[in-house]
């Protein structure tokens, strides 16, 4: 009996750590492909949004590893690529569930014993943070395509890049777009009044992103002369915002602009409905008002809100190879392109052009390839002017041909709730709906 | 009647309503409490347990989520008396501490078993006779149907609960185990049974009040913490055991979460631009969390209790 | 001279405990050296984490009997402290780490004497709603980031002065070192008076302050050292991770993990917290990465965990250690 409890305690503790010490890193990967590593939340909260990163990332991927002859893009041309010997991309998805921590252990595991060549991710700004900094000290190169978070690129990081414009833009559209909106300059409205646009109102959630984009709120409305009555930060993940919205509508703002992930902003909407409100303006930033689900749970309701996207379907009429792509993913997914796939999507391709330019999977000529390259925007499905990383300066590797758009939630002829460019007004695709007609 | 007015009748009967809505979270904590000394962890687990029960079965019938309330009510009686067999038996026999590790480990479980099944995603009624209804009641003042229906229920709950515990023969058994277990055994009363019955009828109040709230609150795996705090305190200032308390203890606890909206309101009537800076809306939770604490440390029996 | 006698006296303990241990040390000690992958790494860093966190709360809640689910609120006065210190005044972690235990040691005495007027639940209750009041600040207060939370600058060369390393094997030797360290302190504290008061607090609390035992002191105490141990794997933890955010290092998952390792290994014993640790940390990861990852099996890593803990506390509250004393007395018979 005795020597059987010592054995088992035996067992017990070392197997465990038998069990550790034992995993041998994987073995070398075949020359012919290229291992890209996607740090993307494909469970918890913002699972709905992974799935789509996922997507358009994947999509990517084929595009590169096979010729399609229907795609204007110089990947879509050759396998593989080129300057790599037709070499694969291989994409090894790996899940963070919104948690930094845990993004920056599989980082780590992904250079480490997957041995990538480079990093996409990761969505989320507090994790994209963190999978940087583990990127950083390893000198692996990232590619960040959708966190927008304007902190990210301050750090003078010589290993990250970020195709996506940042809220720094979006938020200077959008004000941009309230004074074009008092000058007639919108497609479908005579001038409005600037005090019934005023005075504004803002919710952010109080995480890394809301509350960037809280700040930044402030100190445009304040550059461009606008009144800001309130602007709250309010505690994401717990969900009962009555309490918030009716203080937001207590000033009788003419403008309220959120900063939400999908749950919540599904339940502020359904909030400010419930409780009445009147604005003649709705904005979101992006993330939870640009969903698919934000639109099929809300339906009718959301008709005439705003948010600030990067890409919308209907540009399909003046981008032909937006227009391509799309007509892929819906094949694929069954949804069009949206903000979080078209930007995934982008930031592997930027990927492909840099390692085509680079010629080689060396960190040192793909930082090369990467600080030089220039992506023109006629190859992009996102309506920006190009991609070309800032070298110098307080923002480092940061997209300086990236745009932002607005765009409005109409009903077109079939009943259907679509996305519309209202922003930039050169590339409107419809009138807007002015004011709000309330829910 | 003013922006400063109306704004505070709104806050009041707002913090009112959800005030009966945490009530009625607290119901089941204090009646367990009261009859067998024993707290439970898992408590807004089990709320969690009835807002899923609610979603589920509205979707699978496609009935109307007030529908759901007696298939809820359904589930979380058997939910607790299956705990009480299953597992609140055997901690019973153990040091305290194993009634702590117990009804903890239910606690990740019952958590986790969510999160297996539902995902982490946060669901919520979006269709529904109360679901975005709401009453205006002039100068702008504005009554959720939800939390209107929740907070009607908190009141009924309350009252048929009191009624059973004073005036059946089951609720008189119940209450005299609660006083005495070891004498109500000699006078023949199942005491093993009348547990089994409190924590039946503390689960069945509990996932009814999840059933109402998902109405309007939306559910994911981890959302039983933050109301097991506020049972906690709620039941805390109403005094342990105590199911009159509890009641006037959630409008206390109802009032708290809405302090920030009451700072709002009096900041803006104010006009100082220095404090209307200062939003509290982060700290909404916070003030809960310190109710308990204080209470705990100056009136361990509750606010209204009497020092035994 | 005595003291130092009384650290390294394991005497008491049986010899095959001691031999299991002294192998299990010696694995610890070349585990570098066997070829491993950078998961294994971590994982073994975390289980040295944990185990120092389980230490501990092993004190306080194990020897004292108090059931404390606030510990993370330390880790992170601890983490903060760290990273505040170096980011402003550049300041190296082993100063800022004992400055952060102090911290969180004057914290701990702030909030310990209400706290131990209550008992039992309404403790654990009140540990938690300390916790989070503690979080929420944290999370407004833009001094430390608020929920953006806090970067650790990098260093350009890697530094043990800042903790500061390119591979984890570094990490990894420092919190070995820490690891013995806590041992043997654990292994002294046990057999001081303040651990002997504390066991008599356990089993009885009216009679231990019949015995003239100051229990409200000597809960107060023992949390203090509890705190320290939090605070200092707190401080490691920023150094290591480089990053932190409250609603990382303060949350509720951390308290609820720090607490599981001594509960699961056996609450109030020398081995518990490791064997705790050795067990769940293993468990978490290769269950979290083999099946977490797989889409709709997220959370089946903490379904196994409480179904243990529900076990364990139905039938044997000792924990596993519980379980192998019982056999073993069982074997003597």
């Amino acid at each position: 009996m005795k020597s059987f409890w010592k054995t088992s305690l035996i067992v017990c503790v070392i197997a465990s750590f038998a069990l550790v010490g034992g995993i041998v890193p994987t073995a070398k990967a075949a020359p012919k492909v290229i291992k890209i590593g996607v740090i993307y939340p494909l469970t918890g909260p913002a699972a709905a949004a992974g799935r789509e990163l996922r997507a358009g990332a994947e999509l990517a991927a084929k595009i590169c590893n096979n010729v399609m002859p229907g795609i204007d893009m110089p990947m879509a041309k050759n396998a593989g690529i080129k300057a790599l010997g037709g070499a694969k991309i291989k994409l090894i998805f790996k899940d963070h569930q919104g948690n930094p921590q845990l993004g920056a252990d599989l980082a780590k595991q992904l250079i480490k014993d997957d041995h990538v060549v480079g990093i996409l991710g990761c969505y989320y700004s507090s994790v994209t943070k963190t999978v940087s900094a583990v990127c950083e000290r390893y000198g692996v190169p990232m590619i960040n395509g959708s966190s927008t978070s304007p902190a990210l690129t301050k750090r003078g990081f010589k290993w990250f890049w970020r195709t996506t414009p940042h809220d720094k833009y979006f938020t200077e559209d959008l004000f941009k777009f309230l004074v074009g909106l008092t000058q007639g300059k919108v497609k479908g409205v005579k001038p409005v009044p600037k005090s019934d646009l005023e005075p504004i109102v803002s919710a952010c959630e109080n995480t890394e992103w809301g509350s960037h984009v809280s700040g930044l709120i402030k100190t445009m409305a304040k550059k461009y002369h606008f009144k800001l009555a309130k602007s709250i930060l309010y505690a994401a993940k717990a969900p009962d915002l009555s309490a918030e919205v009716q203080s937001l509508i207590e000033p009788k703002p003419g403008t309220m602009l959120f900063a939400s992930y999908i749950s919540d902003a599904i339940l502020m909407v359904k909030t400010l409905k419930s409780m009445k409100a009147h604005p003649k303006i709705i904005w979101g930033q992006d993330a939870g008002f640009e969903k698919p689900e934000f639109r099929s749970t809300l339906k009718d309701n959301i008709v005439g809100v705003l948010t600030r996207t990067v890409f919308i379907p209907s540009i399909a009429k003046v981008k032909k190879v937006a227009g391509e792509v799309n007509a892929l993913y819906k094949k694929k997914t069954g949804h069009d392109l949206g903000g979080a796939s078209a930007r995934s999507f982008t930031g592997l391709q930027a990927w492909v052009a840099i390692l085509e330019k680079a010629g080689s999977t060396n960190p040192k000529a793909i930082q090369k390839a990467a600080n030089t390259i220039m992506i023109p925007g006629e190859y992009l499905v996102v309506p920006w002017k190009g991609i070309k990383f800032s070298t110098s300066g307080d923002e480092i590797g940061q997209n300086v041909l990236g745009s932002g758009m607005i765009g409005q939630y109409q009903k077109d002829a079939s009943g259907n709730i679509v996305l519309q460019a209202v922003y930039p007004f050169e590339l409107a695709t419809a009138k807007m709906i002015y004011p709000f007609k309330g829910f | 009647m003013g922006a400063f007015t109306s704004g505070m009748i709104q806050s009041i009967v707002s913090a009112l309503l959800m005030g009966m809505v945490f009530a009625l979270v607290a119901l089941g904590l204090t009646i367990i409490f009261g009859v067998m000394n024993i707290v439970n962890f898992a408590h807004g687990e089990f709320l969690m347990v009835g807002m899923y029960a609610c979603l589920l079965f509205s979707t699978m019938t496609g009935l109307d989520t007030l529908a759901s309330l007696p298939f809820a009510a359904i589930v979380g009686f058997l939910l607790g008396v299956m705990c009480y067999y299953g597992l609140v038996k055997y901690l019973l026999r153990g040091p305290m501490i194993a009634q702590l590790f117990g009804t903890f480990g239910l606690m990740l479980l019952l958590r986790n078993l969510a999160l297996l099944i539902f995902g982490s995603e946060p669901r919520i009624a979006h269709h529904g006779i109360l679901v975005g209804r709401s009453f205006v009641i002039g100068h702008g003042i504005v009554l959720e149907a939800t939390k209107l229906t929740a907070a009607g229920f908190s009141i009924i709950l309350f009252l048929t609960v009191s009624w059973i515990l004073n005036h059946t023969k089951v609720g008189k058994a119940l209450t005299a185990t609660a006083l005495n277990a070891e004498a109500a055994r000699y006078m023949g009363i199942p005491t093993e049974r009348m547990n089994a019955l409190a924590w039946g009828i503390g689960g069945a109040t509990v996932t009814i009040c999840g059933a109402l709230l998902v109405n309007f609150w939306p559910v994911d795996p981890n959302i039983g913490l933050l109301f097991t705090m506020i049972a906690f305190a709620t039941v805390a200032l109403g005094g342990f055991g105590n199911i009159k308390g509890a009641f006037y203890a959630g409008i206390i606890i109802g009032f708290l979460i809405y302090i920030p909206t009451f700072w709002d309101t009096t900041t803006m009537a104010i006009g100082d631009k220095a404090l209307r800076g200062i939003h509290l809306f982060s700290f909404k939770y916070t003030f809960v969390y310190l109710a308990y604490f204080l209470i705990m440390v100056f009136r361990p029996h509750g606010l209204f209790g009497i020092k035994e | 001279m005595e003291v130092i006698r009384n650290i390294f006296d394991l005497s008491d303990i049986p010899r095959k405990d001691l031999t299991v241990f002294g192998i299990f040390s010696l694995f610890l000690l070349i585990f570098p050296l066997i070829p491993h992958s950078s998961f294994a790494m971590a994982t073994m860093i975390e289980f040295l984490m944990f185990s120092l966190y389980g230490m501990g709360w092993n004190t306080i809640g194990g020897y004292g009997g108090q059931v404390d689910l606030g510990k993370a609120q330390y880790a992170g006065i601890g983490a903060f402290t760290t990273a505040v210190m170096l980011i402003h005044w550049n300041i190296p972690f082993w100063i800022s780490a004992p400055v952060g235990m102090i911290f969180a040691i004057i914290w701990s005495f702030a909030i310990g004497y209400p706290l131990f007027r209550m008992r039992g639940h309404y403790f654990a209750i009140a540990t938690i709603a300390t916790s989070l009041v503690l979080l929420d600040v944290f999370q407004s207060w833009n001094f430390v980031g608020a929920a953006k939370g806090l970067e650790l600058p990098l260093k350009s060369m890697p530094s043990l002065l800042y903790l500061q390393f390119r591979s984890d094997t570094y990490y990894y030797y420092i919190l070995l070192f820490l690891f013995f360290f806590g041992f043997f302190y654990i292994n002294w504290f046990r057999k001081s008076r303040l651990g002997f008061q504390l066991r008599a607090i356990k089993d009885n609390e009216e009679v231990a302050r019949s015995l003239g035992i100051n229990v409200h002191w000597c809960k107060i105490k023992t949390y203090a050292i509890a705190t320290s141990f939090v605070a200092v794997v707190g401080s490691f933890h920023a150094c290591y991770n480089f990053n932190i955010d409250p609603e990382d290092i303060m949350s509720l998952d951390l308290s609820i993990l720090i607490a599981m390792m001594a509960m699961v290994g056996g609450a109030g014993s020398l081995w518990g917290p490791i064997i705790g640790a050795a067990v769940l940390i293993p468990l978490k990861s290769y269950l979290g990465s083999w099946l977490g990852g797989k889409e709709g099996l997220a959370g089946l890593d903490l379904v196994i965990y409480a179904l243990i803990i529900m076990i364990i506390a139905a039938f044997e509250p000792r924990g596993i250690w519980g379980i192998v004393e019982k056999a073993r007395k069982r074997g003597k018979i």
